[in-house]
């Protein structure tokens, strides 16, 4: 079962990162529906090793930007310096104009800069002084929060979250995972060895084959009764966008093609909508987006699935 | 799918017309309509091009000028411009369907012509007519239900199109049974045409008779009970002033009588001597009730009835439509009482007539011979014939038939009898109505016929009126097998759909009373607390029906892979695997891990998935897999 070019990718990636088949499929979800994902979770997971296997299997440049209270923009979408031999300014890109980038510890940097990765994140260029580059194709970048401290950090408001296409969390491995990983050499190690499966053009071909996934008509009203519900609920005090309900829309079909089928059935909206919905409502009391996440699950176990 | 959905629109389209033509109110000019009609059905259902927008504002707007001036200057008469109105429409229409919605116009249109239609006419065609158009609009409607759905796959609508039929008519039946009726059309207005030829009329002269003696026309069916008569005089009137030519009815005065508890009592009679008649009167010009002599009561919908002198029965404002009522008679002749002068009138110029009474009388003392002698005389001596020649210029007609032809028919007979009775003294009076009748074997029922129209005599004898008839007997043919089951039909569609009345609803309950062990209905004329908790009962149930419908018709419109599924969920529901509404197929296909039943139910999911979510081809081999899965499932632990 299964798209299978995208079956190898995920068990390669398995082999790094042991037990977490569930989160590579969203990773790759999201990268197919042309989003950014956000890990909320400890340190320590393997966050990081999870974007660079993904980058190193799919052939793609990576890189790691570690957000800092001190961090520019300039610092993520490069800088203009002028040359002396040419005597003129040339632009030098910064980290951002990579494949998969890591925004590690997104709270952690201050709000211009979070603004500036999050414009070039939604635009897909950078404009400098009347100067647009485009950042290069396929794009994604994989932002990571640490939900325990609160201390000295800039929390993302729910408008710059809603361009994150999904929001997911690794969690701690299955025991017997875990004491697979213990012997073994360290993770960064065995993903430098593995050998790409495919290529960026392969990611967006498929990228545009996922357009001709089709979606019975039951199956929008399944979406827009999750969304009217969310709005209408007494617990939720915002409720989703439009532009989430598109998201969700555009996961669902990358799920099924993830699963080698061309139409969308309501297990994919159904799995993925806490998911894409989770960091996109405000509760009425003041709580984190697992808790926004029970919600939405609960509003799920409410509404009638099309039959 | 959209292709049958225009096919069941045509059909409906032509339901509606087809029942306004068989109703005849419809001029045939208007028959150029249904033709093009069918010739724009044709080209929807081959995907022609419809006709360009401009074409059919043109040709609406010409409709609705005709229809003004055929409502206001034409016909006069609103349901019939209307009825013409609807039937160019649909014509127009036909060319004009762009969207599926553009067919629901057709099916109103088609309702209300349905609905024109049953003002128009009783016929039992129009029943089937309306059971086409029921079954096809219900297949329409539920058609239009997927094709707004989107739905591409294939629908099985034999089942649910029988099914809501049936239950359908169950309800129609029920209201048609337990909603007291109202007499009369909603319209108000008499739409049918009467019986134009009246055999029997209101007075005699001797014109045309031949030819209606010889009209099959049905005037009524009678059903009869009780004691048995060999004479079936069907009296009509009397008539007692002759002016040398023709008969007329003097007597003016009615007495008006009112119903107590359903009933019309005109003289209390007791009930073991009485004959009770059914009688299905046929629309004819008339206000006269027929009925064997002497009618004692009748019971009816009619709020009032009057009598005469001569106890012949009216309906004042009788319309020209059918008309249903039991008779209640008592062979017993009637008393007298106060003779009056005009029963011994004569014209001038009789003398030849009671030179020949005298005659036949002589030596006779008793009133009632010389009155036997008489009808003896004319039964014996004279022909029967229905071709009688006009009498010379200048002779009385009576006396031609007398003295010169000696051939008549029963006016004939009849009128001379009364003429020789007064020239001797006897008070006497000519009865117009019906003799005898078909017995149709099949329904049990009697046919009287236009041609069944006769007259007698009705003479004084010991101050009673008593019945005479010097007309011979004559043969009637009898009419074939056929003929006779198709009345029956007819009868039956009269009995029991046109003439339904509440004493037969009252009928019908107690039944049901009976079978459910109550003591007692109501009759819906809501006295007590019982009655209103009957009515209760009786809504019921109706609502009951009116949910379970709605049940079947949620259930119903999922297609065939969506049934098998949860066909296949309810059975996972009752091994006791816990699942929700609110799973997904997915989730379903997830709760079971390593048993055989894991793989069957894989399959079903993944099939039903692919078909109703994947938009794949629902075939015949998938069907039958579906079948064999759900029952393994079921059979599985």
């Amino acid at each position: 079962m299964g798209n299978d070019l995208l079956y190898k990718l995920q068990s390669q990636i398995e082999i790094v990162i042991k037990g977490k088949s569930n989160v590579i499929k969203k990773a790759f979800i999201t990268l197919l529906s042309k989003g950014h994902l956000l890990i909320e979770d400890i340190p320590g997971v393997g966050k990081t090793t999870l974007a660079y296997t993904i980058a190193k299997s799919i052939n793609c440049s990576f890189q790691r930007i570690q957000f800092t209270s001190d961090l520019l923009p300039t610092d993520i979408i490069g800088v203009n310096i002028y040359n002396q031999e040419t005597r003129e300014f040339e632009f030098r890109k910064g980290p951002i104009f990579s494949n998969i980038v890591l925004a590690d510890e997104i709270n952690r940097t201050n709000p211009k800069t979070q603004s500036a990765l999050l414009e070039a994140m939604n635009e897909r260029r950078v404009s400098i002084e009347r100067k647009t580059y485009l950042l290069p194709e396929p794009f994604m970048v994989i932002a990571t929060q640490n939900p325990i401290e609160y201390h000295g950090t800039f929390p993302l408001p729910e408008s710059q979250l809603d361009r994150f296409m999904m929001h997911i969390k690794i969690g701690y491995p299955d025991e017997e995972y875990e004491k697979q990983i213990l012997l073994q050499p360290s993770p960064i190690e065995i993903a430098d060895k593995i050998k790409p499966i495919i290529t960026s053009a392969d990611i967006i071909r498929m990228q545009n084959e996922i357009d001709n996934v089709t979606v019975e008509e039951s199956l929008l009203d399944y979406i827009m009764s999750i969304i009217t519900e969310t709005r209408k609920d007494d617990r939720i005090r915002l409720g989703v966008s439009p532009r989430g309900g598109q998201f969700l829309l555009r996961s669902s079909k990358a799920s099924a093609y993830f699963d080698g089928r061309n139409y969308v059935l309501p297990g994919d909206i159904k799995e993925l909508a806490p998911l894409v919905f989770g960091h996109r409502i405000i509760l009425k009391t003041k709580s984190y987006i697992s808790d926004a996440e029970k919600v939405i699950e609960d509003i799920l176990d409410k509404i009638p699935v099309p039959l | 799918m959209l292709r049958n959905y225009n096919i069941l629109t045509a059909v409906i389209a032509l339901t509606g017309s087809l029942s306004l033509f068989i109703s005849g109110e419809i001029n045939p000019i208007f028959s150029f309509s249904p033709v093009l009609m069918i010739y724009g059905y044709f080209r929807l259902v081959k995907n022609k091009p419809q006709a360009p927008k401009w074409t059919i504002n043109v040709l609406s707007i010409t409709t609705l000028i005709i229809f003004l001036l055929d409502a206001f200057i034409a016909s006069d008469d609103y349901l019939v411009s209307v009825a013409n109105l609807t039937i160019l429409f649909q014509a127009i229409k036909s060319f004009d369907l762009r969207e599926p919605w553009d067919n629901l116009q057709v099916f109103f249109m088609s309702l209300l012509q349905l609905i024109i239609t049953s003002e128009f006419t009783n016929s039992i065609l129009f029943g089937g007519i309306f059971i086409v158009f029921l079954s096809s609009s219900v297949s329409a409607i539920i058609l239009a239900h997927f094709i707004k759905t989107g739905s591409g796959e294939k629908i099985v609508l034999a089942k649910p199109m029988v099914f809501i039929t049936l239950i359908t008519f169950f309800l129609t039946t029920l209201l048609f049974i337990s909603i007291p009726r109202i007499a009369g059309g909603f319209w108000g207005k008499g739409h049918k045409k009467g019986i134009k030829t009246a055999g029997f009329s209101e007075r005699v002269d001797f014109g045309s008779f031949g030819t209606v003696k010889l009209d099959p026309t049905i005037v009524m069916r009678i059903e009869l009970s009780g004691i048995e008569r060999r004479d079936l005089y069907w009296r009509g009137m009397t008539l007692d002033y002759f002016n040398g030519v023709m008969w007329e009815n003097t007597e003016s005065e009615r007495r008006l009588i009112y119903k107590r508890e359903g009933f019309f009592t005109i003289k209390p009679y007791k009930k073991q001597n009485v004959t009770v008649q059914k009688i299905y009167l046929e629309p004819i010009d008339t206000e006269i009730l027929f009925g064997l002599p002497s009618i004692t009561a009748i019971e009816t919908n009619s709020r009032i009835i009057s009598v005469d002198g001569t106890n012949t029965i009216y309906i004042p404002m009788k319309k020209n439509k059918q008309f249903f009522y039991t008779a209640y008679s008592v062979d017993e002749p009637v008393y007298s009482g106060f003779i009056e002068k005009k029963y011994i009138q004569l014209p001038e110029g009789m003398g030849r007539i009671s030179e020949l009474a005298r005659n036949i009388t002589k030596g006779k003392t008793r009133t009632l011979d010389k009155v036997i002698a008489i009808e003896k005389h004319l039964k014996e001596r004279y022909t029967y014939t229905l071709t009688v020649q006009k009498p010379p210029r200048g002779v009385n007609p009576i006396e031609d038939f007398l003295f010169r032809t000696k051939k008549g028919y029963c006016e004939h007979y009849a009128t001379a009898m009364v003429l020789m009775l007064r020239s001797i003294g006897v008070p006497s009076r000519i009865v117009t109505g019906f003799y005898g009748g078909e017995i149709n074997s099949y329904g049990g029922y009697l046919i009287v016929r236009q041609s069944n129209a006769h007259s007698w005599v009705e003479a004084v004898i010991d101050n009673k009126w008593q019945r005479f008839d010097p007309t011979p007997a004559i043969s009637i043919e009898k009419p074939s097998i056929i003929i006779l089951y198709l009345d029956t039909l007819k009868m039956q569609w009269n009995r029991y759909v046109v003439s339904f009345s509440s004493s037969d609803q009252r009928n019908i309950l107690r039944l049901f009373a009976f079978t459910l062990k109550i003591p007692d209905m109501p009759d819906f004329r809501l006295r007590s607390i019982r009655d209103i908790l009957a009515l209760f009962l009786v809504a019921f149930i109706m609502s009951t029906i009116a949910f379970l419908i709605y049940k079947s018709l949620k259930r119903e419109h999922y297609a065939y892979p969506t049934i098998q599924y949860l066909k296949a969920v309810k059975i996972l529901k009752k091994k006791g695997i816990k699942v929700t509404d609110t799973m997904t197929s997915t989730e379903i296909k997830s709760i079971f891990v390593e048993n055989s039943l894991k793989e069957k139910i894989e399959e079903l999911i993944t099939m039903y998935e692919e078909h109703r979510f994947g938009g794949k081809i629902l075939t015949p081999d998938d069907k039958k897999r579906y079948r064999d899965l759900v029952r393994e499932i079921e059979l599985l632990k």
